[in-house]
């Protein structure tokens, strides 16, 4: 271990903490992944609503895309007109927000255009303002995921994966990707879509597609899901991904992998360890917290 | 050019062997899809594949570093099984995270009366209308499992295809598609929601073994001669 690997390292981590925030924020601007079933469902239950609605691909295949796309970008700039790798991977990332945004609007045009039975409409303004906050986080995304496997793969730093930087960006954009549609998703299709109902009592399938249109004040728009996504939602998001590659990269930078490889496997087993260890108390302490449901009356005894 | 002989059969079984590995790892990730995501249902809010193929890749980055610079299968394999679990448990965590203090409600199983690991009684803290919600210990330690599976698959694959042609990208290259191949196949069978070990779900797994061992065994062939250079 050398303190360049160590702060390496830690701008990853860092890097990979902004990534995820910025991840889980575009797809809930967007309504990607999986809540964007209830967006869909909203207008064919008769409410229609002024929420951006792009369902372009699951989330780690989009990343993927993206982030490949960026890192093949930057690296013929790199290697075939001697860019410097900042820039390069600046113009990459504008590469794959110039794709985001392409999708999105086809995605969003698509989708509305098909429900215009249900009375549901293309709104241009939304179109006009939406897109591009969604490629801004994209871009904010993109960046940093190349930005890491820049650091992981370039000759001249200390850290030498063998992959090529496009794959290990395609590897590090599909797993950001099943990060922020399994985490910072469900705070965005699980509370912010449906605040009308009470706060701990799930989504009774009953209630399916009845998501929250109205604002403070006037109608709710993506963008105030995002404000409402950036406090919890998008922040954990960027937690489990800098976890992620921070602990991931940590067990082998403490210890060298071609001298103490066992330690660096047995660092990590101890991390899971650990992990399932914390899960345990999480959920003894979320069971006692919110005790069992006041009218529950079955058999079973809490 | 590579040479026919013996090896090239070992090769081809270590790559049925991972996609097994792969196939059955995906059965053991508690995933809920969609309704999971709304907290409807017990596990990630995710798909399989996606969940799957996120862990297991990430399992390949730990296991292409490790074989730059050690030839020891069981190393390789191990590593990327760590690296795999690594990524699993820092997202169910998280996963978890938002459940009990986003959307406020306990992580719960609803295909079990007890949780089989804990003891701890389930239907009480099941919301209404949903089927359980958030990720129980059996789920977690579950898809702890499932991570360990899906890397050390991902990463016999790697190393098998490494043996053959030597070449980083090009193997990790086919490893992701013969993973993400098993995966889906794997996922067919669970039909987009599982709990993990204890669903009932979980015992169509000898279906997955032979469905993915005829696709290993097919796509390992093409996959040997291709990155071979026949």
């Amino acid at each position: 271990m050398d303190m360049v690997s160590m702060g390496l390292l830690a701008a990853m981590g860092a890097l990979a903490t902004v990534a995820g925030a910025s991840e889980d924020l575009e797809s809930d601007v967007g309504s990607q992944s999986n809540p964007n079933s209830q967006v869909q469902l909203a207008a064919q239950v008769g409410k229609p609503h002024r929420i951006y609605n792009k369902a372009v691909s699951g989330e780690p295949p989009s990343n993927a895309l993206y982030a490949a796309l960026a890192a093949v970008t930057a690296s013929v700039l790199m290697s075939g007109y001697g860019m410097n790798a900042f820039f390069a991977i600046a113009i990459g990332a504008v590469v794959a927000a110039l794709f985001n945004g392409i999708y999105s609007v086809t995605a969003y045009m698509g989708r509305n255009t098909s429900q215009a039975r249900f009375n549901q409409h293309v709104y241009l303004d939304i179109l006009r303002t939406h897109t591009t906050t969604i490629m801004a986080h994209a871009y904010i995304t993109v960046f940093c995921v190349v930005s890491i496997s820049y650091i992981m793969t370039a000759d001249w730093l200390p850290i030498q994966h063998p992959f090529p930087m496009p794959l290990v960006a395609f590897i590090w954009g599909l797993a950001i990707g099943a990060i922020g549609s399994s985490t910072g998703d469900v705070h965005y299709g699980a509370e912010r879509e449906f605040q009308n109902y009470p706060f701990g009592s799930g989504l009774n399938a009953a209630n399916s597609g009845d998501i929250v249109r109205k604002a403070e004040a006037g109608l709710r728009s993506s963008i105030d899901n995002a404000w409402f996504c950036a406090k919890f939602g998008g922040p954990a998001t960027g937690m489990a991904f800098g976890l992620t590659v921070f602990l991931d990269n940590w067990r082998t930078t403490i210890f060298d992998p071609a001298t103490q490889g066992w330690f660096a496997i047995l660092t990590g087993v101890v991390i899971v360890i650990l992990f399932n260890v914390y899960n345990r108390i999480l959920e003894v302490r979320a069971r006692k917290r919110y005790g069992p449901y006041p009218e529950y009356a079955g058999e079973i005894e809490a | 050019m590579i040479a026919f002989d013996a090896n090239m059969v070992v090769y081809i079984l270590e790559i049925v062997i991972g996609g097994l590995f792969v196939g059955v790892g995906v059965h053991f990730v508690p995933v809920g899809g969609a309704p999971a995501a709304m907290a409807q249902a017990t596990g990630v809010g995710t798909g399989t594949v996606q969940l799957a193929a996120g862990s297991g890749l990430t399992g390949l980055l730990s296991a292409g570093l490790m074989m730059s610079v050690t030839d020891n299968m069981l190393m390789i394999v191990i590593s990327g099984a760590v690296g795999a679990m690594i990524m699993m448990d820092a997202t169910m965590i998280v996963g978890n995270w938002v459940y009990i203090y986003g959307v406020g409600v306990p992580p719960v199983s609803a295909k079990t009366d007890y949780d089989p690991i804990t003891k701890d009684p389930q239907p009480p803290y099941i919301s209404p209308g949903t089927v359980g919600h958030g990720i129980p210990t059996v789920s977690y330690v579950s898809g702890t499992i499932g991570g360990l599976l899906g890397g050390a698959g991902g990463s016999l694959i790697y190393y098998s295809l490494m043996n053959i042609n030597e070449n980083p990208g090009l193997s990790g290259f086919f490893a992701i598609g013969i993973f993400v191949v098993n995966a889906v196949l794997a996922s067919y069978n669970i039909q987009g929601t599982i709990e993990g070990f204890h669903d009932p779900k979980f015992k169509r797994v000898p279906k997955a073994i032979q469905a993915c061992a005829a696709a290993s065994l097919i796509i390992g062939i093409i996959a040997v001669l291709i990155t071979g250079g026949v």
